[in-house]
């Protein structure tokens, strides 16, 4: 009896110690972010095509005096895109005058005829890189085709320019 | 004699002692990344964001309760020591089961939440984050880690 005893308790040892085990683990990921300068774009200089002619198209070039000009500033030696909203027309009241065949050019220097690179500004997006001060510049030029008939007047249309890293 | 033999029987009946460990395993998939961050402008990414959030998964046993903790960063690390505030809000956790039936939890990764595996014992975690930089933020990248633990309690 008394080795009975023993047998039934080893048995009841065997069955209790079961049991289940707490358990961790764990894993590492980063989080991780690039701070760059913010981009400011500012109107340096509005597309001026001074007098035109009934029937007459006239254009002007990036590299004239009167070309539209933009300057950007943001983070030194960093790639971004450009993109432009560009009128069809310029607008005097109801008178349409229209506009088209866009050229840019965009420099790291404020020249508009060399070190840059020429580029359509209708074309889409467009990449350009900052110097390495953070500057760039942009210009534009453009067509405008009178009418036999345009009425007389001043015609005005809108070119804005969106620059994003 | 009889009862050695008895006790041998029973031995083999009832095995040895066993310690039963649970299966348990967690996977970093993914960095949580703010990508480009302006200085002086806040950016957040929201937990179910489903290229720039943090992921985990685990895997565990459907019926295992499981307790989260995260060890996270209040600072992001930049160039000569800079440092960028990161913070996390009470609702920029998801825990979501890859069972058919399985619905997104979402959870405050602050805390230390506990969870019942009932339709799916493999586990996806998602992680958000705000960060804040400075307006004279220091320009360049900076990281940190984010530390999931996953514990069986249950």
């Amino acid at each position: 009896m008394h080795n009975l005893t023993k047998v039934a308790a080893l048995m009841g040892l065997a069955l209790g110690v079961t049991a289940t085990a707490a358990a961790q683990n764990n894993a590492t990921i980063n989080a991780t972010a690039v701070v760059q300068q913010p981009i400011v774009v500012s109107a340096a200089r509005a597309l001026d095509f001074g007098n035109v002619f009934p029937g007459v198209a006239a254009t002007i070039g990036v590299a004239a005096a009167s070309s539209g000009e933009f300057s950007v500033t943001g983070q030194a030696s960093t790639a971004a895109n450009m993109t432009f909203v560009l009128p069809t027309n310029l607008v005097n009241g109801g008178n349409n005058l229209p506009i088209g065949t866009w050229t840019g050019y965009w420099n790291q220097a404020n020249n508009a005829s060399a070190g840059g690179t020429a580029f359509t500004p209708s074309a889409g997006s467009t990449g350009m890189t900052f110097s390495g001060t953070g500057n760039a510049w942009v210009f534009v030029g453009a067509t405008v085709t009178p009418a036999v008939a345009q009425v007389a007047g001043n015609y005005t249309g809108t070119v804005q320019m969106t620059v994003t890293y | 004699m009889r009862i050695r033999l008895c006790l041998l029987a029973l031995l083999a009946l009832v095995g040895l002692p066993t310690l039963a460990v649970a299966q348990l395993t967690v996977r970093a998939d993914r960095n949580l990344q703010f990508g480009i961050v302006i200085k002086g402008v806040q950016k957040y990414v929201p937990p179910n964001d489903p290229v720039n959030s943090g992921e985990f998964e685990f895997t565990a046993t459907l019926g295992n309760i499981v307790r989260f903790q995260f060890t996270l960063p209040t600072n992001l690390n930049g160039p000569a020591g800079a440092r960028m505030p990161i913070s996390f809000g009470t609702t920029d956790g998801i825990a979501q089961g890859t069972g058919p039936t399985s619905v997104p939890v979402t959870f405050n990764p602050n805390g230390t939440p506990s969870f019942t595996l009932v339709s799916s014992n493999r586990i996806l975690v998602f992680i958000g984050g705000r960060v804040t930089p400075a307006a004279n933020q220091t320009s360049g990248a900076y990281t940190a880690p984010i530390t999931f633990t996953v514990t069986i309690i249950g």
